[in-house]
């Protein structure tokens, strides 16, 4: 792997080698899932017990798994997840760069201080914290809403430390110049800023959907009605061995895992680009 | 720009009140509900240190925390090591390279409880594809998640699976920030392959490094998902990490006390790793 001046074949083969490798550890268990999900229940497993050709390769291709899941109960897991994640990045992506953009832009008392805390933030994860804040939530009357879903989610110091830091590379001349001309802040946030800032935008409504739309145990503990059940909840519940419809499951799995892969396939230039520029790097 | 205190904290009000009723309430909620105890008739009861005094009594506390810290230590520097070895390998624009890519972070998109329902059904001792393929090769099936020695190594193994790709895109953007003129100043002087990476690429990464190996921490010591989907803790306590046991007192025991006297531990020894973790890379800074 020496690199640069053009390496040479020989100094390849290994290294295309352990790429092989380690795709085929990454992506069998997919392709064997989504696979499955199109298969009927009992050929699931006759496939897989014995390796053929027929455990890679679906012989009989059905799709009443998925028709299966969309009669029952998923849909509502699916509606539930899809207004608490979609709620979250609309609320997240203004609370936060707004955030961001006063750390960025002004000078007030305890700057540092307030930054270091938000820092702190979003090292000390969520998850630390859902006991605690289940006893909060049900003190407020809050337990099994969309309120006790979204709310806790928006504030989000990784997403203000990002916006902060593309804020603050905005050249100074231009917000001057927009402040001479009589803008007032909310209209430079709004009309400057923000509009420059498409791929930070783009990243952090990326990781607050994904954030949501994978979030487990907080929806476990907080809203754990069947009214308010989200789909990470709903596809754990059903993963009980001894009666699990595994075709069924692995469908779930499979719509599951496709709206978080989508965006993220989309955004994902993105995604790489502001971490680089946020010396996040 | 200095402007009236007023304008700052108007912008910063939403996410501020944001933090400060769902992040650092929750703290102080932990701390001081972590010294009441709810007695019999259902008063809360003022218990002092009562509740971390009996945690420090009880074997079975002792032993989650044993298998936290294991789980911890092992988990974490693999995690990164691996990650960076991810991110090296496709680093270098060559064919195909986005499809490995893209590969590796393809299991980023299950979260995490998925990765433990799709894994626990690949990992079964009698229908699972892994034990199939094993057995196809010549090897003999193994119990994974039923075993009590694999069970551990079984959780480290599925979420670095999920995890690792996530933490190969920071380290990526880490080495796509080092700048292109460094390497060929060090090719003049010679400097190639190994050296190279010594004396260059790696101190240069230092930064990514220490965020992805603090935040790595920060979340593997809250592991959770994949024990309550799977193992339940067992086989006997072998894969009991903390977490569950805060889940399980809160909730299976009723005893809010003691699972808030959990979560105090948790944050307190989240925070020691940190504190740890970051000097560790600060003392070697001249490296």
């Amino acid at each position: 792997m020496n690199g640069y001046a053009g390496a040479k074949w020989s100094g390849e083969v290994p290294r295309y080698g352990l790429l092989i490798a380690i795709a085929v550890v990454q992506l069998l268990p997919i392709v064997w899932m989504i696979i499955s999900s199109f298969r009927p229940a009992d050929e699931i497993f006759r496939h897989t017990s014995e390796i053929s050709w027929r455990t890679f390769f679906p012989t009989t291709v059905t799709f009443d798994n998925y028709l299966a899941l969309l009669s029952g109960d998923f849909p509502v897991a699916v509606r539930n997840s899809l207004i608490v994640a979609g709620a979250t990045v609309a609320i997240g992506v203004v609370v936060n760069s707004l955030a961001g953009f006063a750390f960025a832009v002004f000078d007030f008392p305890f700057k540092r201080t307030l930054f270091v805390l938000v820092l702190a933030s979003f090292m000390m994860p969520f998850e630390a914290l859902v006991i605690p804040l289940y006893t909060l939530v049900r003190a407020l009357g809050w337990t099994d809403s969309f309120k006790a879903l979204i709310l806790p989610e928006v504030a989000n110091g990784l997403v203000i430390f990002l916006f902060r830091q593309f804020f603050a590379a905005i050249p100074r001349e231009i917000i001057e110049a927009a402040r001479m001309d009589g803008a007032s802040w909310l209209q430079i946030y709004w009309r400057i800023a923000m509009p420059l800032s498409g791929a930070t935008v783009a990243t952090a409504a990326l990781m607050i959907f994904i954030l949501q739309w994978d979030a487990f145990f907080w929806p476990l503990v907080a809203a754990s009605s069947p009214d308010y059940v989200v789909v990470q909840v709903a596809i754990a519940r059903n993963a009980d061995f001894e009666q699990a419809n595994w075709g069924q499951m692995f469908a779930a799995t499979t719509m599951a895992v496709s709206v978080a892969l989508i965006p993220f396939i989309l955004f994902q230039r993105f995604y790489v680009r502001t971490l680089t520029q946020s010396g996040l790097k | 720009m200095r402007e009236r205190a007023i304008v700052p904290f108007a912008f910063l009000a939403l996410a501020l009140i944001g933090l400060a009723v769902f992040r650092v309430v929750p703290i102080f909620i932990a701390g001081i509900g972590s010294l009441f105890s709810v007695s019999l008739m259902g008063d809360r009861v003022f218990v002092g240190l009562g509740n971390h005094l009996s945690l420090f009594a009880d074997p079975g506390f002792w032993q989650s925390l044993r298998v936290t810290l294991i789980f911890n230590l092992l988990i974490n520097p693999i995690q990164v090591v691996l990650a960076f070895i991810l991110a090296m390998l496709v680093f270098r624009p060559s064919p195909g390279i986005v499809f490995f890519r893209t590969a590796f972070f393809m299991p980023m998109t299950f979260s995490i409880a998925l990765t433990a329902v799709l894994w626990s059904i690949l990992l079964d001792p009698s229908l699972g594809l892994v034990n199939s393929i094993l057995a196809e090769l010549g090897f003999e099936r193994q119990p994974f998640f039923r075993s009590q020695n694999q069970a551990l190594g079984t959780m480290i193994f599925i979420a670095t699976w999920k995890g690792v790709g996530y933490w190969m895109l920071f380290l990526l953007a880490g080495l796509n920030g080092i700048p292109k003129d460094v390497y060929e100043a060090a090719a003049l002087d010679g400097a190639l392959g190994w050296r190279r990476f010594v004396n260059i690429t790696l101190p240069l990464m230092r930064r990514p490094l220490v965020f992805v190996l603090v935040a790595d921490t920060a979340i593997n010591f809250l592991f959770f998902a994949p024990v309550y989907i799977i193992t339940n803790g067992g086989p006997s306590e072998a894969t009991n990490l903390l977490m569950f046991q805060a889940y399980q007192s809160a909730f299976a025991y009723l005893n809010m006390g003691r699972s808030l006297a959990i979560s105090t531990i948790i944050l307190l020894v989240i925070a020691i790793f940190a504190v740890i973790e970051f000097r560790f890379f600060r003392e070697r800074k001249d490296v």
